[in-house]
């Protein structure tokens, strides 16, 4: 079986780093991006299995980042993580179908948890 | 002295004067009256003694037997006239012209009873009843002429008189009219200018107006509720305070947020990973959760800042520091309102003395008010430059919100004025005015409905603000 691919977008680099730790040791490949603008260039060239993207971003913002990857990479699954946990924009991602929502501090072993049923799905 | 007193004062001087003048005139007039009535029965004397001297004439011209008993009649007549003036006519003329003219009529009586006894051949007591007659005529005549005179003199003198008192009165009355105007304008304009003054938000005081008067006591009610509005200024700038501290909480409750996952991240990989990190590397992430917990630090030390309430307490500082240190309290509160911030703060000005806190809730206020314009989202302008002329520097926050109808523009530094419904109290806008004027500054905006709205605040670059 081909090894997964994950790319996490945040604007925290902390966040990007200690998921790139954490998630490489469950065996998956790893890309960060500190925005969404290379990572969605970046999605143009390589297919991703799952997206885990921050809500609020300077430029193009995690919704913006959903959108563009449920119409242009149906197979890609979308986990949005977000310091900003209100009720609107959680229902606004699930309506484009986001296939999780973390509100921060995110607990490492629901991601990956979470990670897991997506690429079952 | 108070001004009704001196009103009263003055009518009661004004009235006695008119009344002095009435009395003068009223004398005067029953002086002219009196002599007036003298100078008829002197005419009348005048006109017997005319007749008697005709009829003496006539004794000795034609030998009329029946004049002398005429004569003597009407001396009689006369001296009963004489004798018979009232004391009041007595009083106004002095009782010399009538006993003269008494004995003049009793010395020609005297030779009527000569004459009497006597032939009218005697051509010498002919020229002394003669002589006689015509002494007691031009005396008669003398008087009458004389009071006459006296009437004219009388008249035209209470004349001269009532002239120069209209005048008198005329100029008191204007001079007063004047006085009392000009005093109750002045310290009225000096009233107006406090009241203005005070609406826009500078509590002084009127000094050097001392006057006992109404005036006074107004201006003393006014400088203490000057001081009043100045004491409960400092409360209204704490409570706003306080209510700006409740938007803030929940931004930066957010703010802690981030950091707080970091740490909380670096944690669970720290744990979980534990045996596989190297000492290097478990050193550094032990650094970043200590450079991560800084990050909270500050937020909460200046969000605590803020709130704190604080004597006015100039100090020199970087304009640039202050506008940043307030960015970091409502960054969130711009971000989640979908809001692009540009920032751009002009290098190596001036430092400022300035009460960093206060301006700090100044600029607070300027940026909660921009966001809350731009609810559908937009764009937020901060930026700092030299002022105009050098000595001061200016800060705008501009906004692409829905702006300010024109007909508010004049309103919205005015304490409890507010557009925002239920949102606002209206204090906002004044408290910040009232601050960037006690830093002798100065706030000013413009607005477009439906393109935005820009404040520009100016703070001066002198030092030692005495007053703040």
């Amino acid at each position: 079986m081909a090894q997964s691919r994950i790319m996490v977008i945040d604007d925290e680099k902390i966040v990007g780093d200690m998921a790139k730790m954490s998630l490489e040791q469950e065996g998956y490949a790893v890309e960060t991006f500190l925005s969404a603008e290379p990572a969605l260039k970046r999605l143009e060239e390589e297919r991703f299995d799952v997206v885990v993207t921050d809500y609020k971003m300077k430029g193009i913002d995690g919704m913006e980042v959903l959108r563009t990857v449920r119409s242009r990479h149906p197979g890609t699954q979308v986990i949005m993580i977000t310091a900003f946990a209100n009720l609107d924009a959680a229902i606004e991602a699930l309506r484009r179908d986001v296939h999780d929502f973390f509100p921060k501090p995110v607990k490492i072993k629901e991601l990956k948890a979470s990670i897991k049923r997506a690429l079952e799905k | 002295m108070k001004i009704e007193k001196k009103l009263i004062l003055s009518n009661i001087i004004n009235g006695a004067f008119i009344i002095l003048i009435g009395f003068f005139a009223f004398q005067n007039l029953n002086l002219v009256l009196t002599k007036l009535r003298f100078v008829q029965i002197a005419d009348d004397l005048n006109a017997s003694f005319l007749e008697m001297r005709i009829l003496d004439k006539n004794y000795f011209l034609y030998r009329d037997k029946n004049a002398l008993p005429a004569i003597q009649e009407k001396i009689g007549n006369a001296m009963n006239t004489i004798q018979g003036v009232q004391e009041d006519i007595i009083r106004a003329i002095g009782k010399t012209d009538l006993r003269k003219l008494e004995t003049l009529l009793n010395q020609y009586s005297d030779i009527v009873l000569e004459a009497q006894a006597g032939s009218p051949t005697d051509t010498q007591l002919e020229a002394r009843l003669r002589s006689a007659g015509k002494a007691l005529r031009e005396y008669s005549a003398s008087i009458t002429h004389l009071e006459r005179q006296r009437v004219n003199s009388i008249i035209l003198e209470s004349k001269r008189i009532l002239i120069l008192s209209f005048w008198v009165i005329l100029v008191a009355a204007l001079f007063l009219g004047h006085f009392i105007s000009q005093k109750i304008v002045r310290s009225l304009r000096e009233i107006e200018k406090l009241a203005r003054s005070i609406s826009a938000g500078n509590f002084n005081r009127i000094d050097g107006f001392r006057s006992r008067d109404e005036l006074g006591s107004v201006i003393t009610a006014i400088n203490s509720m000057s001081e009043e509005l100045s004491n409960r200024e400092e409360q209204i700038i704490q409570s706003k305070k306080l209510a700006s501290l409740g938007i803030l909480t929940a931004g930066v409750a957010h703010e802690i947020t981030n950091p707080l996952n970091n740490i909380s991240m670096i944690a669970q990989t720290y744990e979980e990973m534990y045996d596989h990190l190297p000492d290097r590397q478990r050193r550094e992430l032990i650094g970043k959760v200590d450079a991560e917990t800084e990050r909270i630090r500050k937020i909460v030390k200046n969000l605590l800042d803020f709130s704190k309430p604080k004597d006015a307490n100039p100090k020199e500082a970087d304009i640039n520091t202050v506008v940043q240190k307030t960015l970091t309290l409502v960054q969130n509160m711009i971000d989640v309102q979908n809001i692009e911030t540009v920032v751009r703060l002009e290098e190596g000005l001036p430092r400022l003395f300035i009460d960093e806190h206060q301006v700090q809730q100044v600029l607070v206020n300027l940026v909660t008010n921009a966001v809350q314009a731009m609810s559908a989202g937009g764009k937020l302008f901060i930026s700092s430059r030299a002022g105009k002329g050098g000595n001061s520097v200016e800060i705008t926050v501009k906004d692409t919100g829905k702006g300010i109808q024109p007909e508010f523009l004049p309103h919205i530094f005015d304490p409890f004025f507010s557009t925002k419904g239920e949102g606002g109290t209206g204090l906002g806008l004044s408290v910040s005015y009232g601050i960037i004027k006690n830093h002798r500054g100065d706030i000013r905006v413009e607005s477009k409905p439906g393109v935005g709205t820009t404040f520009t605040v100016e703070l001066p670059i002198s030092k030692n603000h005495k007053d703040l």
